[in-house]
């Protein structure tokens, strides 16, 4: 068990910065899910974590231990990869002690503690299967199984999950959730998918071109982004970005109608964020109202597309009587749900 | 024709191309320009047929019409001449006159040729010194050159051009490397530090692993390019999870790599093997004043069959004797070597 920091944390390569000094802190036990389009930077910093990249400058403490120059072994972690590393020419129960080879344990400890993770994942009967006898899903959970077979301090996962199909990944997202619930170690999660980052994590990093754009409890993220990026990257559908100006008593959009959100921003150019699920489809009046170019029934809802002056925008509408393409509808909103953010920086403003 | 557009994409093949063309051509039945000599009925029924086949039967046609010219080339070339070397291997034969059946008489005395013992023995050592030697070295290579980056590509070229160079060629420069002092290279360096000639082509004992070097030093190439493409085939992430578990680099190495390695260990071993078992070139070029000596000490199989066939006394019967156990050599070899290698 033990907490981790990461300060000022920079990772060059052939004179191009790619991370820009990364700080955060993880407390002991807490579940850190870091996301972000591909190229952010999200693996590179767990792999300066796990010591499989050299620290550039700054400082990777776990546990209170500055550990930048000890080798991934010395640092009790343990990696699960996203294509699960585990050897083909060995069976399930070599390859959950292959993480207990440096173990100071009697062979008669290492067996039970192999019985003992294979139980936690329900793997005990395939312990002497090779791995092209197992399933997606099982390959997971011996990767994870020789992960946890070492107790370490933190577990660093690295995309584990996008190489499963669907529906075997809502499953797995539910059983590491679980699994941290009982095992209670430190945990960083990188992930590309916003909804694995949503529903696993305690709280979510998330990433962009090597910057961390907003750290925060994956309810604070989704309401109250700190940026653009992050409005977008978090929920989907994505969040609808209307071009705005600040008025004395608060913002006009660029369809000419003026909404009460407060003064505070007179005459700036902004940026004005609406969910989807926070415009409603009404019968006359409305703040908005357009022509419906695609509706996408899910059953709960059904999403549709408005083209409202030139400008489409996402609404989501009642599942049982939806409106179709080529109707005119009407968008209301309550100013409560808008977010407002500065137009040329992209920040949040308070 | 080639003034029809939809003429021109058709890519499949010039039977093709005719069979579309003629389909094309039969239709219209007013075209008087059709001057050809085969009659418009008969090219119907061609395609007619064609046309009444299901996919799957056309690809079977086709596989075979492409298939057609290396089978005919082998029967030819390979297949009719193997066919002949076992039954003249039964006959006894000087090249000019007539064929003559003797029954087991070549294998007879074959077996009581004290010569054929000493051959046998050799294309052996050749065998087992040669393959895992060579094997070794370029694994020991392969895997140190996977790590390094620093002229990468033309340390491989370096390692790979003894490969492409002419067996005859390096033959004889190794034999010059060989001579004694002051022309060979090898003598004069041990001559520099006062160690006595060693008579690298002379000696009994010697001469055999002289000859063998240049052999594994030329195959080198070829399978270390082979070992590094297997090493790359496995994923890094293999070798950081072992990092991260903390085992050694020796761990990883016959743990990981080596097991993930087989396949291609498998198909080195056979194939160098059998490059070993039918070793010819260097020995002949390194001993062509005495092929195979001395004293018989260098002399393999292949060679020994050379000189039985057309060293003079043209026993083509004998010859295709030794063939033919050369062949079952190699044919036991290669199946055991699978065999073991494969499953365990």
């Amino acid at each position: 068990m033990a907490n981790l920091a990461l300060r000022d944390l920079v990772k060059t390569y052939d004179r191009t910065e790619v991370l820009h000094s990364i700080n955060l802190d993880v407390q002991d036990g807490e579940f850190v899910v870091f996301v972000g389009p591909s190229g952010c930077g999200k693996s590179t910093t767990l792999r300066m974590i796990a010591g499989l990249e050299e620290v550039t400058s700054g400082t990777v403490e776990i546990g209170g231990q500055v550990v930048n120059n000890l080798e991934p072994k010395d640092r009790d972690i343990a990696m699960v990869f996203q294509n699960y590393a585990i050897y083909p020419h060995m069976t399930v129960r070599k390859n959950i002690a292959f993480g207990l080879r440096t173990s100071k344990m009697t062979r008669a400890q290492k067996e039970a503690r192999i019985e003992e993770v294979a139980g936690i994942l329900g793997m005990t009967e395939y312990l002497d299967r090779k791995p092209n006898q197992l399933s997606g899903g099982q390959r997971q959970r011996v990767a994870i199984g020789r992960a946890m077979v070492r107790d370490p301090a933190v577990f660093l996962f690295d995309e584990p999950l996008s190489n499963l199909d669907a529906q075997l990944r809502t499953q797995m997202r539910l059983e590491i959730k679980k699994l941290h619930r009982r095992v209670g170690s430190t945990i960083v999660f990188v992930t590309h998918d916003q909804v694995e980052a949503m529903t696993m994590a305690d709280r979510i990093v998330i990433m962009k071109d090597g910057h961390i754009q907003q750290i925060g409890s994956p309810a604070e993220v989704y309401h109250a982004p700190a940026n653009t990026f992050v409005a977008q990257f978090i929920g989907a559908p994505s969040m609808n970005l209307l071009d705005g100006r600040g008025t004395a008593s608060g913002v006009t959009l660029w369809t000419g109608a003026a909404l009460a959100t407060g003064p505070g921003a007179e005459g700036k150019a902004l940026t004005i964020g609406i969910r989807p699920e926070d415009l409603h489809v009404v019968e006359s009046g409305g703040v908005l109202t357009g022509i419906v170019s695609v509706a996408e029934p899910l059953g709960s809802e059904t999403l549709v597309y408005v083209d409202v002056d030139g400008k489409e925008i996402i609404a989501s509408a009642s599942g049982r009587t939806p409106p179709v393409a080529g109707d005119r509808i009407a968008l209301d909103l309550d100013v409560r749900n808008l977010h407002v953010f500065d137009a040329a920086s992209g920040e949040a403003l308070a | 024709m080639t003034a029809d557009p939809r003429a021109g994409t058709v890519a499949d093949g010039p039977a093709h191309a005719l069979l579309f063309l003629t389909c094309r051509r039969s239709q219209p039945v007013a075209d008087t320009s059709q001057s050809d000599d085969m009659s418009p009925t008969a090219r119907t029924g061609l395609s007619a047929h064609w046309h009444r086949l299901s996919i799957r039967q056309k690809q079977v046609v086709w596989a075979w019409a492409f298939l057609a010219v290396p089978i005919v080339f082998y029967i030819v070339v390979r297949f009719y001449p193997t066919g002949n070397a076992f039954v003249l291997s039964f006959q006894e034969w000087n090249l000019l006159g007539s064929r003559e059946w003797v029954g087991f008489e070549n294998y007879v005395d074959l077996w009581n040729d004290p010569v054929f013992w000493i051959v046998f023995v050799n294309t052996f050592e050749y065998l087992i010194i040669g393959t895992p030697i060579s094997l070794v070295i370029s694994f020991f290579v392969a895997y140190h050159l996977d790590k390094v980056r620093f002229m990468h590509g033309t340390i491989r070229a370096l390692y790979f051009l003894p490969f492409m160079t002419s067996a005859v060629a390096m033959a004889w420069v190794w034999r010059w490397f060989y001579q004694p002092v002051p022309i060979g290279v090898f003598n004069n360096f041990l001559a520099q530090f006062g160690i006595p000639q060693i008579e690298f082509l002379q000696s009994t004992s010697i001469a055999l692993p002289a000859v063998l070097a240049p052999a594994v030093w030329a195959g080198l190439g070829f399978q270390v390019i082979i070992f590094m493409a297997g090493l790359r085939a496995i994923p890094p992430t293999y070798y950081e999870a072992a990092r991260v578990d903390g085992v050694s680099n020796w761990t990883m190495l016959w743990e990981i790599t080596l097991p993930l390695l087989k396949p291609t260990i498998v198909f080195l071993v056979v194939f160098s093997s059998i490059g070993f078992l039918r070793i010819f070139d260097h020995v002949f070029n390194m001993t062509t004043n005495n092929p195979g000596g001395p004293l018989n000490s260098t002399k393999p199989l292949v060679l020994m069959i050379y000189e039985t066939a057309f060293g003079g006394r043209s026993q083509m019967g004998a010859a295709a004797a030794q063939t033919v156990v050369l062949f079952v050599i190699l044919l036991i070899v290669s199946l055991v070597q699978l065999r073991i290698l494969r499953d365990r």
